[in-house]
């Protein structure tokens, strides 16, 4: 059970991309490696075929009657893309001219199931090939060219180098020479196909680079050094065992060569004619417009594009600016460049986008955007402006809440649809102009006098407290030492003083000890006061002489003789001295 | 003691604007600062930068003056300074929604990237950003007041519901002392500086002979390690460091000031 269940799990995502596989359609693509070739180059030409894995027979190729053509294989390839299968076949073809001239390859017709797929045409530039004269260069040499030897300033020139090999290399490396004001922009990457040269057959390995010049002049370019390891076949002897491609052995060896000079000649750009406008834009471009919508009602915004597209130096094409327009806001986009290169050069394009958003209900007129190039084929200057376009405004709807129709109905309840929340235009916010924000708070600054107080204050407010409650009660203890010190004179004075009672001496001896002690106690036997005194010092018969004082005032107290005068004994005076003396 | 007496005073000074005699001067300046705010919405932006800048020398050294000054160096087209006078004001309002929003755009404006890792002290007391040193320090003094009259309170009552508000004023009061602390150290070493010039080349040495290491460009902001004869020595990364004129720089951090 687990299985089927794991089987299943396993096969349901191939279940959803039949579907997908089903309904991907048939389409036919062909192209070549390159848009120019002399007569003794061969080039590649690939037909795809995508949307099946296969077609009933091999495609038709027409428009190659000029050329000869050989089988170079067929691949198959899938792609799954964001959960789409693409499945298709390549064929490819070397193609060796036998003329030159312009030449349309294609359409390549294929039949898939049945059906008939054509595919596009491509166009190739087939040239005789300059042979230089009776020159043997060897089995390895470097050409370099220029697709043009006058050019403008900021006219683009190809300059393409030829490796021209009959050897095995590995280990390319390429030195491009340095000249002041000329850039030089590799264009894709390098490619390589078969030719001829004095008779000989050549692997070429083709790279081209768009060369720019900032300013005129005459421009030797070169000499550009190639280095790279070379591998040449080692002899043997005929019949060897080894005398098999599968065994032939090579050593390399580290070989640089270098490409020709070439004259280059810049010229400025002509004075005459030049528009007002002009920002130095050299090539060939294109403008194009358009405002979407066309209508929209007051307070909504309308898009204004401009596409300014060519082949030249495409970072040159200028930030267009749309002109103030009455009673509408307009918010730039950022525009977006984009450059790309082909065989022939840089291309590109610059897409620019308004948000324009009127106030008011009319026609409005958007004004024409204009820029000027120089197109050096021409040798003039041109302007290219933008289409016309007119933007209706109708009266926006007044802001209240409308009864809907259909109120109740699903739609109605799900209200208008949501959208990304679109950004117009980007700019600071504005200043803050309150009055309030100029007034100060109550400002301390960190280390300042102010700070220090309201720091330490609560600090210095503990010690205080915590220096109030040590006095408190060290004032405490000072006034019991003082009653103590005081006890013994208080008792001997009353003793002395006045006739004493039995019940009051016996309150006298109690508050002397509580006194003396620092006691709070609210009645003591004559043990505990003998206690008392053993344990603050006082010797055994010192203590037993009170103890027997307090037992004999006891008995009179009880006795009923509490408010007479009584023997007690001792010398009470002499007995509080003896205690004090003790104490010490 | 001439000296506490010289502080109180001048204490006393920062207190004048409350004293109702000084209300004509306080009128004064806000005119002033109507006459900037006006001058900007005309699109007369060198006047509300000349009015600004007086107000803050006057001693109205707040966040709002910072960004208005900031913002009109940015219609001015001076990013160096916009950027400079929006990190002051930062300072001062770290959360003020309408300076950040500034701040970021005019930062998406300056050409040179540089990357900022935070320390492990950023990372631990990631609050300390969000909030400026006076906040800070008004924390930590109401917390302190607190956790004495607490302190106090314990010397006459030793409750057990004293006791926990104790424990968490305490760490309270230990968290607001170290991140006001941290902050008034951060503030003080604070040595970024932004680039004022709308390009200059970082020099090997403090002379105009010396190699060209690398440019800058307007409204970046650099560590400034030390100045001398008219040259600072300026940090970008660890691997990046130069001379450059020190005019073509400005410290964020004012003089005197926090």
């Amino acid at each position: 059970m687990t299985r089927v269940f794991r089987n299943s799990c396993l096969l349901l995502p191939l279940l959803f991309l039949i579907p997908c596989v089903a309904s991907a359609k048939v389409s036919v693509s062909l192209r070549l490696d390159r848009t120019e070739a002399t007569v003794l180059d061969s080039f590649k030409m690939v037909v795809s075929i995508s949307g099946s894995r296969g077609s009933d027979s091999k495609p038709v190729l027409r428009g190659l009657e000029s050329f000869s053509v050989t089988q170079g294989g067929t691949s198959s390839r899938v792609k799954i893309i964001n959960g789409r299968v693409n499945s298709g076949i390549d064929y490819t073809y070397f193609i060796q001219p036998n003329k030159p001239g312009r030449f349309e390859i294609g359409p390549a017709q294929v039949t898939v199931e049945g059906k008939t797929f054509s595919s596009n045409t491509a166009t190739i530039m087939i040239v005789d090939q300059p042979q230089s004269a009776g020159v043997d260069r060897g089995p390895l040499f470097l050409s370099a060219g220029l697709s043009s030897t006058k050019a403008y300033i900021e006219d683009q020139t190809i300059y393409t180098l030829k490796l021209n090999r009959q050897v095995r290399v590995t280990d390319i490396s390429l030195a491009l020479p340095e000249v002041e004001h000329l850039v030089l922009k590799q264009l894709g990457k390098p490619f390589e196909y078969q030719s001829v040269y004095q008779g000989k057959t050549y692997q070429i390995l083709e790279v081209r680079y768009a060369l720019i010049a900032s300013r005129e002049g005459n421009y030797s370019i070169g000499p550009t050094k190639m280095s790279m390891t070379v591998y040449e076949p080692r002899r043997r002897s005929p019949r060897s065992f080894f005398d098999d491609p599968f065994f032939s052995f090579s050593t390399g060896k580290p070989i640089t060569v270098a490409s020709d000079l070439v004259e280059l000649n810049v010229l400025p750009l002509p004075e005459e004619g030049r528009p007002a406008d002009f920002g130095g834009l050299v090539g060939s471009f294109q403008i194009e417009s358009k405002l979407e919508p066309s209508e929209v009602k007051a307070g909504e915004s309308a898009t204004l594009t401009v596409v300014l597209s060519g082949r030249g130096n495409v970072n040159r094409i200028p930030d267009l600016k749309v002109p103030k327009l009455e009673q509408t806001k307009v918010y730039a986009d950022q525009p977006v460049l984009q450059v790309e290169h082909d065989d022939k050069g840089l291309v590109g394009s610059k897409t620019m986008k308004w948000a324009l958003v009127p106030e008011d209900q009319g026609l409005y007129e958007i004004p024409v955007l204009t820029v000027s190039y120089f197109h050096p084929q021409y040798r003039r200057y041109v302007r290219i402006r933008t289409s016309p376009h007119t933007l209706s405004v109708v009266p926006g709807e007044p802001e209240q809440v409308k009864a809907s129709a259909d109120f109740g109905s699903d739609k109605a309840l799900e209200g208008p649809s949501k959208q990304e929340v679109k950004e117009l235009g980007r700019d600071i916010l504005p200043v803050h102009a309150s009055i309030k924000d100029l007034r100060p708070g109550f400002e301390v600054r960190p280390g300042g006098l102010v700070f220090w107080v309201i720091t330490l204050t609560p600090v210095l407010a503990y010690s205080l407290a915590l220096c109030g409650m040590r006095f408190r009660k060290k004032s405490a203890g000072a006034v019991a030492a003082t009653r103590a010190k005081k006890a013994a004179n208080t008792i001997v004075r009353q003793y002395r003083h006045s006739q004493v009672r039995p019940s009051d001496l016996a309150l006298q001896i109690r508050n002397y000890l509580n006194d003396r002690f620092g006691l709070s106690l609210g009645s003591l036997t004559p043990g505990e006061s003998a206690e008392i005194l053993r344990s603050n010092g006082v010797s055994l018969n010192t203590a037993e002489k009170l103890r027997a004082v307090l037992e004999r005032l006891e008995d009179a107290v009880y006795t009923g003789k509490a408010h007479e005068s009584c023997d007690i004994g001792e010398n009470m005076p002499r007995l509080i001295k003896q205690i004090e003396k003790e104490i010490g | 003691m001439r000296k506490i007496i010289g502080i109180i005073l001048l204490d006393l000074f920062a207190l004048l604007p409350f004293v109702p005699g000084m209300a004509t001067e306080s009128q004064q300046w806000e005119e002033l600062f109507f006459e900037a705010n006006q001058a900007y919405k005309e699109g007369r932006f060198q006047e509300a930068v000349d009015a600004y800048g007086q107000l803050i020398k006057s001693g109205h050294s707040n966040g709002h003056l910072f960004y208005n000054m900031g913002n009109s160096y940015f219609r001015l087209d001076e990013l160096g300074r916009a950027i400079l006078n929006y990190e002051r004001a930062r300072l001062l309002m770290p959360r003020d929604a309408d300076l950040n929003f500034n701040l970021n755009y005019a930062r998406d404006q300056t050409r040179d990237v540089v990357s900022e890792s935070d320390g492990f002290v950023s990372t631990t007391f990631f609050w300390l950003d969000s909030l400026s040193l006076h906040e800070l320090l008004w924390s930590f003094v109401v917390l302190n007041v607190l956790f004495w009259a607490i302190v106090i309170a314990r010397l006459f009552s030793a409750s057990d519901g004293i006791y926990y508000v104790f424990v968490v004023v305490l760490v309270s009061w230990l968290v607001a002392g170290a991140s006001f602390g941290l902050k008034w150290y951060h503030v003080g070493a604070d040595d970024r500086a932004v680039i004022l010039n709308k390009e200059v080349k970082i020099l090997a040495g403090p002379d105009i002979q010396d190699t060209a290491l690398f440019k800058l460009h307007t409204g970046t902001i650099v560590h400034r390690e030390r100045s001398e004869d008219g040259w600072s020595l300026i940090r970008l990364s660890h691997k990046k460091r130069g001379w450059v004129k020190s005019e073509a720089i400005e410290r964020i951090i004012r003089i005197g000031r926090v």
